[in-house]
């Protein structure tokens, strides 16, 4: 495709990349403690995702599954998907009345790269969920939803 | 835009060869990938026709998880015990999340007995006896899993504690049958000083010499506890005390006395509960049970709305109106970040539904005439006090006069004599500080001593006591009082009083000196840093930091301290 031997160059079409991400989903290759797959098997455009996030250790997310849907439109993965928790969760970078992840306060959709993936998301929001200013966040009772 | 929501192809994702899934389709059963939370992997075979339910009974037979406990997760859902795996697109070689959760709820816990003395019965119910309720201290809990414990380790956030009492009232009854809390409520004394330590209640109490009675004695006491623990008892009391009011108020002169009663005993009492009235110097630890209605300012009568009935007065205040907190409730003790001001000028946080409301009294000031002088130290509660200083534990630095008093305590030398008498308690409080447990593993005398009960003897005595204060303030005076605080992150909120080491400061000072080393140098092994932090790796590695290399060298930036190795990671990930 590129002639540079610059192996970034190359630009995965944004079909094989998700049917990539999705292997990767169903075979559980890298993050255990994130899972994830598409909604529909139905739908060719792949745009509907749904993840979980397993609750970091010594935090009050702890033994809590957290889901979430992710929505990739047709411009991914040149623009970062939109993340929304399915279950209730108190962060500071998620909207309390939606859910809705708010890509200024999260650093890895504002500072958005193509080669970033959901699983990268999935994984960054577990270490934000650890971080010093959302570890002791009181939080919903478990199993409410948005 | 081909491809569906179909398998891709192109490699096995390097999970299982392709000859061994053949041999699982030929064998009628698909090998499927179980991860758990841990990072252990294995593989199980089962009929993708199977239901999730009669698929967790296999799981269960390959790993300690039993089928009850088991979350399974598969391409982001959560998969359901009625449905079938191949319903959820499961198909051979895939891999399945397991995480361990909470076993189904108890079915029907009996209602507590009325009578304290009556005998435990086996507690039912998804928690397993007091070592489940204190995680480190009973053979079953592990030491160290949760954060801002009461000894930085080991014991769980009261709001847990809540949760878990809640669900099992044989619990608590068993906790009341303890030698311990017998001990407890059968010494007015302790429980009389605690309360007489707040001027304005030894106010109320000097006004009123009949309620001086409730604070000797122990069957009252025994009857709240009672009620606190069995909701059935407090309703029932509280449907007594209805009717009482009612026949009273219906009597010609009785509004008159309950007015009366409402004024000299009710209103000074709320007023003391709520940290109002002069001169009060310290936070008041019975604050919580009111919540956001804690306030500096005493209740001012006037601004409840006046009595327009017959029998109302004119120079009279009309009684409060202002509903009482459900003790019940998720939020009894304080809205959730409700912060409460004190006296002192120090805003304190409320812990959310603290144990029956009282979850953010500190021992600090519950504490604080023991020690002579009030600390602004420890905020948080039980759950927050993680490696707290002693002064602030005491609520100032202590005197030698002071501990000397809680050391004489009967209570205290009960317990002191049970934990020196049982060497295994010894070796748990001694391993609940990391720095302890390193200073004994790199030191065997030093254990031998701790082993010996004289020793232990020696060490309590109030002699002994006093030699270690001075020490500490010599420590002090050499090290120029002017050093910077330990981050609090650990500690869970202490700010103690200036001029108090902390006991991880100290810890590090005697782990310098147990090496031969002078007064601050620390114990310098050679052993790798993989060895030394396998612990903090590992936890490092559970939140998600997956990078040993970038882990490592956080750690021994941080010389092990998990929670300043994850701000760095990420500071590191920002840039």
């Amino acid at each position: 495709m590129a002639s540079s031997g610059d192996p970034s160059a190359v630009v995965v079409p944004r079909n094989f990349r998700l049917l990539e991400e999705l292997e990767r989903g169903e075979k559980g290759i890298g993050d255990g403690s994130v899972s994830y797959g598409m909604d529909d098997a139905d739908d060719i455009y792949m745009r509907s995702w749904t993840g979980t996030i397993i609750g970091p250790h010594n935090t009050v997310h702890e033994g809590r599954i957290y889901q979430l849907k992710l929505f990739c439109d047709k411009d991914y993965p040149d623009r970062p998907p939109t993340v929304k928790f399915h279950s209730r969760i108190n962060m500071t970078c998620v909207n309390p009345e939606n859910g809705l992840v708010d890509q200024r306060k999260f650093s890895l959709l504002s500072n958005w790269r193509r080669e970033y993936t959901m699983e990268a998301i999935l994984t960054q929001l577990k270490k934000e969920m650890a971080a010093s200013h959302n570890r002791k966040l009181v939080q919903p009772p478990e199993g409410t939803f948005f | 835009m081909g491809g569906g929501g179909g398998e891709a192809g192109g490699g096995d994702g390097g999970e299982s060869s392709p000859a061994a899934a053949a041999a699982a389709a030929v064998a009628g059963a698909a090998a499927l990938h179980i991860r758990c939370a841990n990072g252990s992997k294995f593989t199980v075979r089962a009929d993708l026709d199977a239901t999730v339910g009669a698929f967790k009974e296999v799981v269960a037979g390959s790993c300690d998880v039993p089928a009850a406990q088991q979350r399974l997760i598969y391409k982001g859902r959560i998969l359901k015990d009625e449905q079938t795996l191949e319903s959820y697109g499961v198909e051979t070689d895939h891999t399945i999340h397991m995480v361990r959760g909470a076993g189904p709820p108890a079915g029907s816990a009996a209602p507590a007995a009325a009578s304290p003395q009556a005998s435990a019965a086996p507690s039912s119910g998804p928690t397993d006896g007091l070592g489940s309720l204190f995680p480190g201290l009973g053979g079953t809990g592990t030491a160290g899993t949760r954060p801002s414990g009461l000894f930085g380790s080991g014991f769980p956030e009261l709001d847990q504690m809540q949760q878990q009492l809640s669900q099992n009232p044989n619990l608590m009854r068993e906790i009341m049958n303890m030698p311990m809390m017998q001990n407890l409520m059968n010494n007015p004394d302790l429980i009389r000083n605690m309360i007489m330590n707040n001027p304005q209640m030894r106010d109320i109490i000097d006004r009123n010499p009949d309620l001086a009675h409730v604070l000797n004695d122990p069957s009252v006491l025994r009857q709240t506890l009672e009620a606190a623990r069995n909701p059935e008892i407090m309703r029932e009391m509280m449907r007594n005390t209805d009717r009482a009011m009612s026949n009273i108020e219906s009597s010609p002169e009785g509004f008159n006395m309950l007015r009366r009663m409402y004024e000299t005993v009710q209103e000074p009492f709320l007023n003391a509960t709520t940290m109002g009235g002069e001169g009060n110097t310290a936070p008041n630890p019975f604050s919580a049970l009111l919540g956001n209605q804690g306030s500096n300012q005493p209740r001012d009568p006037a601004t409840n709305a006046p009595n327009t009935g017959s029998e109302s007065t004119t120079g009279t205040p009309a009684p409060n109106t202002n509903p009482l907190p459900n003790p019940w409730s998720s939020n009894a003790g304080g809205a959730q970040g409700a912060t409460r001001a004190g006296s002192t000028g120090n805003a304190r946080t409320g812990a959310t539904g603290g144990l029956g409301g009282l979850g953010s009294a500190d021992l600090s000031s519950l504490f604080g005439g023991l020690a002579g002088n009030t600390g602004t130290g420890a905020t948080g509660g039980l759950g927050g006090l993680g490696s707290a200083d002693l002064g602030s534990l005491l609520g100032g630095s202590p005197d030698s006069s002071s501990l000397s008093q809680i050391l004489q305590n009967p209570v205290m030398m009960q317990m002191m004599q049970n934990i020196m008498s049982d060497p295994q308690s010894m070796n748990q409080l001694l391993n609940f500080n990391p720095n302890t447990r390193n200073l004994m593993e790199s030191n065997t005398q030093l254990r031998e001593m701790f082993q010996n009960p004289e020793f232990i003897r020696q060490l309590t005595s109030p002699e002994t006591m006093q030699q270690l204060l001075s020490f500490q303030q010599t420590l002090l005076s050499q090290l120029g009082q002017n050093q910077p605080r330990q981050d609090g992150s650990q500690g869970g909120n202490a700010t103690g009083m200036r001029g108090n080491v902390s006991l991880d400061t100290l810890m590090g000072m005697l782990s310098g000196l147990g090496a031969g080393g002078g007064i601050g140098v620390p114990n310098t092994s050679n052993v790798p840093p993989e060895e030394l932090y396998a612990t903090q790796l590992t936890q490092l590695r559970e939140m998600g930091f997956i990078d040993t290399a970038e882990n490592i060298q956080a750690l021994v930036a941080t010389a092990g301290n998990v929670n300043a190795a994850v701000e760095r990671l990420l500071g590191n990930l920002g840039q």
